[in-house]
C-alpha cells in the first residue's frame, strides 16, 4: 500500500517535491519481501518474471559491486532493502569506472524507479544517452511517463528539458504540460517548463487562450493570472493603451465574478503601480462603486494605493493643492482604519501602522484628519511588541 | 506545570510538547525507513533539520557531536593531489556515490563526485551548530567549487554537472559566502541583477524572471540581500514597501506561500523570516499564526506537518518550530532570520570570523 509521505526538499534540488512541500505517494518495499532469496540464477530463464539481484546475474558477475559507506556511525541512515542496496551497488560500481554501456543504461532505468531524486544517476543516463546515441524519442517516452508518475520532482523535468534541446523539437510539450496542469493546475515545475518552452521557442501564439481557458476554470488561479502577465509583456506589452484599457476591463469583469480574489486584484495593481494607480480615468470612480457591492480587503488595499499614489504625485507638483491633499489623506486613513477594525483584522497592526507612517509623511500639522485612534504622539512607525500568553 | 495549563485554555489546549519534539529529531538523526529513500542524496541537509531543530529547542546536549562532526567532514570533497577537481569541491549530501569513508585528504579521484551547493551550506550549519571551528574546512577549495556554479545571468547550479538554476542556489551561495567570511565566491552584481530580475509584477520573487511569487523564493531573495548587505541598495524603499505588503497578505492563520493557496506551517518561517528582515514581522497576528503552527503538530510523534492532521516531516517540523521561535514562543532559542541558524550559533560562527581576521596576516591552516 502507498504511503504519502513528506519530503523535505526546500534549498535542494531532490526528492519529489512541489518547491518546497508537497506530499508524494512512494512505493513500500514490502511486494519484494520474500520473493527473491531462494532463486538461484538458473531459474531466471524459467521464469523471466521473477525478480533476479543484480550479484546473481552471470552477466554482471565480472562487476564488483560498491557499498555505499557511511563509516563507523552513520547519521540519518536510511534502512534499505536487499533489493535496493543491490541496484545501486552495482550503480555505484558503474559510476567508479565511468562504464559506458547497454547494461549500465538499463540499470539507470532501475536506479530511477527505486530513488528517482537521485540527480547523479540522471546525469549518468544523460552521459550515457549520449555516448551510445540512444533513440531520443524513446528518451522523450519514458520521461513523459515518469513525471506523469511524478511531477514533482525537480530531476525529472530537467532531464526533459535536456532531451527536448538535444532533439531541439518542443512540438510535444504543450500539449503535455496541460495535461500535467489538468492534475495540478498550479505545479510550479509544470509552469517553470511552459515558460522555457515559450520563451526558448517562440511558442506565443496560442498562449493567452490557453490562460483564459484556465482562468474560466478557475478564477483563482494564481499561476494563470501570473502567466497572463508573461505572456502580454513579452507580446504587446502593457503599454499600448489598447491593451492596458482591455485588461483593466477584463480584471473587472473576474472581479466582478469573483470579488474575493487576490490574484485579480494583484494583477490589476500591477500594470498600473508604475503607470499612475491614481490617474487611470475612470478607474477610481469604478473601484468606489465596486466597494458598495463587492468589496473585499483587497479592494481597499487597492483604494489605499490609490490615495497614496495620489498623495505622492501631488506632494511632487509645483503648486501643491492642500485641499485635495487633506481630502486624499483622510480618505487615505479612513480605509486603513475601516480595514484596520473591520474588513482585515488579521493585518490590524499592520494597516494601524501604514496610516501612521501616511499620517507622518503627509499630515501636516492638522489634528483634524486624525481617523486614528492610536497614540497620536506615535509619528514614528513603531508598534509595541506582541505579547504571548 | 498548572500555571501554564490555565494560561492555555483560551486556545483550546493547543500547548508545544517540547519533549516530543526533541524525541523526534533524535529519532530522524539515527535510521529511517526505506520509504524516504528520495531523500538520500540530500541526508546532509536532513541533519541540519534535525541539529538545528534540537537548538532552537535548546536539547543539543543529548547529541554526540564529535561523531557528527567527524561523519559530516567525510562529505566534504577535497582537492586531490593535483588539485584538478577544485571546481567540484564542497560537501557531498551523503555517501552515495561510494566515496570509501574517510575525514581526511587529499581528495579521491572520482569522475562523478561533486559537492552540492545546498550541501554545501547545510554543513557549514550543522558544523557550526556542533560548535565545530570549520578548521577542517577546504575554505579556499569550497570558494572554487562555489564559483565554478554561477552562470552569466547571476543564479546558480547546484552542481557543477549542471543543473536547474535558480534563486534557491543564489541564496545557498551567499549563506556559503557569509559563513566562510569571503565573497570572492560568487559575483555579488550579477547576482542581484538576477534577484532583481525575479521580482514579479505583484511584488513577491519568483524563482526566476517572470515565474510566479512565491514565499520561499522571496525569502532566498530577500535573505541574500541582507546576508550581502545589499538590501537597501538593490531596492528602492518603494519597493520594499510593496515587497513588505506582498509578503504580509501571505497571513490567513498561519501563512501561505502565494495567493489562494493553502496555508502551509513552513511560511510560517519562510515568510516570517522575511517580514522580520524587513522590520515588519511585528505588525502580523501572533496568536492566529501560532494556533495554526500548533494544529499541525503530530501530539503522538512530535514535529510538525504541512496541514493539520497530516504526517510530519524533518523540514516543517524545523521550520515550524522556527515560525515560532520568530513569535517569541518561551524555551525556544531566537533564530538568525537571514542564515536560518540559532543566535547561539550565530554567535559562534561571530567569535570564529573574529579569530580569523585577527590571525589573517599569518597562515591559515588549510585543513
Amino acid at each position: 500500500m502507498a504511503q504519502a509521505i513528506k519530503l523535505t526538499n526546500d534549498l535542494t534540488m531532490s526528492g519529489v517535491e512541489e518547491t518546497l512541500n508537497e506530499t508524494v505517494e512512494v512505493k513500500e518495499d514490502n511486494e519484494f519481501d520474500g520473493e527473491v532469496e531462494d532463486h538461484p540464477v538458473d531459474d531466471y530463464m524459467a521464469d523471466p518474471t521473477r525478480y533476479v539481484f543484480y550479484r546473481d546475474r552471470k552477466d554482471w558477475a565480472d562487476l564488483e559491486p560498491v557499498p555505499q559507506d557511511d563509516g563507523p556511525s552513520p547519521v540519518v541512515k536510511i534502512a534499505y532493502s536487499e533489493k535496493f542496496s543491490d541496484v545501486y551497488d552495482y550503480f555505484r560500481a558503474l559510476l567508479k569506472n565511468d562504464e559506458r554501456s547497454e547494461r549500465a543504461f538499463a540499470l539507470t532505468a532501475d536506479a530511477i524507479e527505486l530513488n528517482a531524486a537521485n540527480y547523479t544517476v540522471w546525469h549518468y543516463r544523460r552521459v550515457l544517452l549520449q555516448a551510445l546515441a540512444k533513440d531520443l524519442r524513446e528518451e522523450m517516452r519514458y520521461i513523459t511517463a515518469i513525471i506523469e508518475e511524478q511531477p514533482k520532482n525537480y530531476q525529472v523535468w530537467h532531464h526533459r528539458r535536456m532531451v527536448v534541446e538535444w532533439l531541439n523539437d518542443p512540438s510535444e510539450e504543450l500539449e503535455f504540460i496541460a495535461d500535467i496542469l489538468s492534475q495540478d493546475a498550479k505545479n510550479y515545475h509544470a509552469w517553470q517548463h511552459r515558460q522555457w518552452v515559450i520563451q526558448e521557442y517562440k511558442l506565443w501564439e496560442s498562449e493567452l487562450e490557453f490562460v483564459e481557458n484556465l482562468l474560466e476554470e478557475d478564477v483563482r488561479n494564481n499561476s494563470a493570472w501570473n502567466q497572463r502577465h508573461f505572456v502580454i509583456s513579452h507580446t504587446t506589452g502593457f503599454s499600448d493603451a489598447g491593451v492596458l484599457d482591455r485588461e483593466i476591463q477584463y480584471c473587472l469583469n473576474q472581479i466582478r465574478k469573483a470579488p474575493h480574489n487576490e490574484s485579480a486584484w494583484n494583477y490589476l495593481k500591477g500594470m498600473l503601480q508604475d503607470r499612475g494607480l491614481s490617474t487611470q480615468p475612470g478607474l477610481l470612480e469604478k473601484v468606489l462603486e465596486l466597494k458598495e457591492t463587492h468589496c473585499s480587503p483587497y479592494l481597499l488595499a487597492f483604494l489605499f494605493d490609490c490615495y497614496e499614489d495620489s498623495l505622492e504625485s501631488s506632494s511632487q507638483k509645483e503648486n501643491i493643492d492642500e485641499e485635495e491633499q487633506k481630502i486624499s489623506l483622510k480618505k487615505a486613513l479612513e480605509i486603513c482604519e475601516l480595514l484596520a477594525q473591520d474588513k482585515d483584522t488579521i493585518r490590524k497592526e499592520y494597516w494601524l501602522f501604514l496610516g501612521r507612517s501616511l499620517k507622518a509623511k503627509y499630515g501636516g500639522g492638522d489634528g483634524g484628519t486624525d481617523a486614528l485612534s492610536e497614540d497620536p504622539e506615535a509619528s514614528v512607525p513603531t508598534s509595541e511588541p506582541q505579547e504571548l500568553n | 506545570m498548572a500555571e501554564e495549563e490555565s494560561q492555555f485554555e483560551e486556545f483550546e489546549q493547543i500547548d508545544f510538547l517540547r519533549d516530543r519534539h526533541v524525541r523526534f529529531f533524535q529519532r530522524t538523526l539515527q535510521v529511517l525507513p526505506e520509504r524516504y529513500a528520495s531523500l538520500e542524496t540530500t541526508r546532509l541537509t536532513i541533519i541540519f533539520f534535525a541539529l538545528s531543530g534540537l537548538d532552537v529547542l535548546d536539547a543539543l546536549d543529548m547529541i554526540d557531536r564529535n561523531m557528527m562532526i567527524e561523519w559530516i567532514y567525510s562529505l566534504q570533497v577535497l582537492p586531490t593531489e593535483d588539485q584538478s577537481n577544485l571546481s567540484r569541491c564542497g560537501f557531498r549530501g551523503s555517501s552515495h556515490i561510494g566515496i570509501p569513508y574517510t575525514t581526511k585528504g587529499p581528495g579521491v579521484l572520482h569522475p562523478y563526485d561533486s559537492g552540492h551547493v545546498a550541501m554545501t551550506y547545510t554543513g557549514l550549519c550543522s558544523l557550526l551548530i556542533l560548535g565545530d571551528d570549520l578548521s577542517r574546512v577546504n575554505k579556499q577549495a569550497c570558494l572554487a567549487g562555489l564559483r565554478a556554479l554561477q552562470l552569466e545571468d547571476g543564479s546558480f547550479y547546484a552542481v557543477p554537472e549542471g543543473s536547474e538554476n535558480d534563486i534557491r542556489f543564489i541564496y545557498c551561495a551567499a549563506s556559503i559566502c557569509y559563513m566562510l567570511d569571503d565573497w570572492s565566491g560568487m559575483d555579488i552584481q550579477k547576482a542581484i541583477d538576477y534577484i532583481r530580475g525575479s521580482l514579479s509584477y505583484d511584488n513577491g520573487f519568483g524563482q526566476g524572471a517572470g515565474r510566479e511569487s512565491h514565499g520561499g523564493w522571496t525569502y532566498c531573495a530577500i535573505a541574500s540581500l541582507c546576508l550581502m548587505g545589499r538590501l537597501e541598495e538593490a531596492l528602492s524603499q518603494r519597493e520594499l514597501d510593496r515587497i513588505r505588503r506582498w509578503c504580509i497578505m501571505r497571513q490567513q492563520s498561519g501563512f501561505h506561500g502565494r495567493p489562494n493557496k493553502p496555508v502551509d506551517t513552513c511560511y510560517s518561517f519562510w515568510v516570517g523570516a522575511t517580514l522580520e528582515l524587513l522590520d515588519v514581522f511585528q505588525y502580523t497576528n501572533f496568536d492566529r499564526n501560532r494556533s495554526f503552527i500548533l494544529s499541525t503538530q503530530d501530539r503522538l510523534v512530535g514535529g510538525f506537518a504541512k496541514w493539520p492532521d497530516s504526517h510530519p516531516d524533518p523540514l516543517h517540523a524545523y521550520l515550524g518550530l522556527c515560525g515560532l521561535s520568530l513569535i517569541g514562543e518561551p524555551s525556544l532559542r531566537k533564530v538568525h532570520p537571514a542564515l536560518n541558524i540559532t543566535q547561539r550559533a550565530f554567535q559562534h560562527l561571530q567569535q570564529l570570523q573574529q579569530t580569523w581576521r585577527d590571525s589573517s596576516g599569518s597562515c591559515l591552516r588549510q585543513h
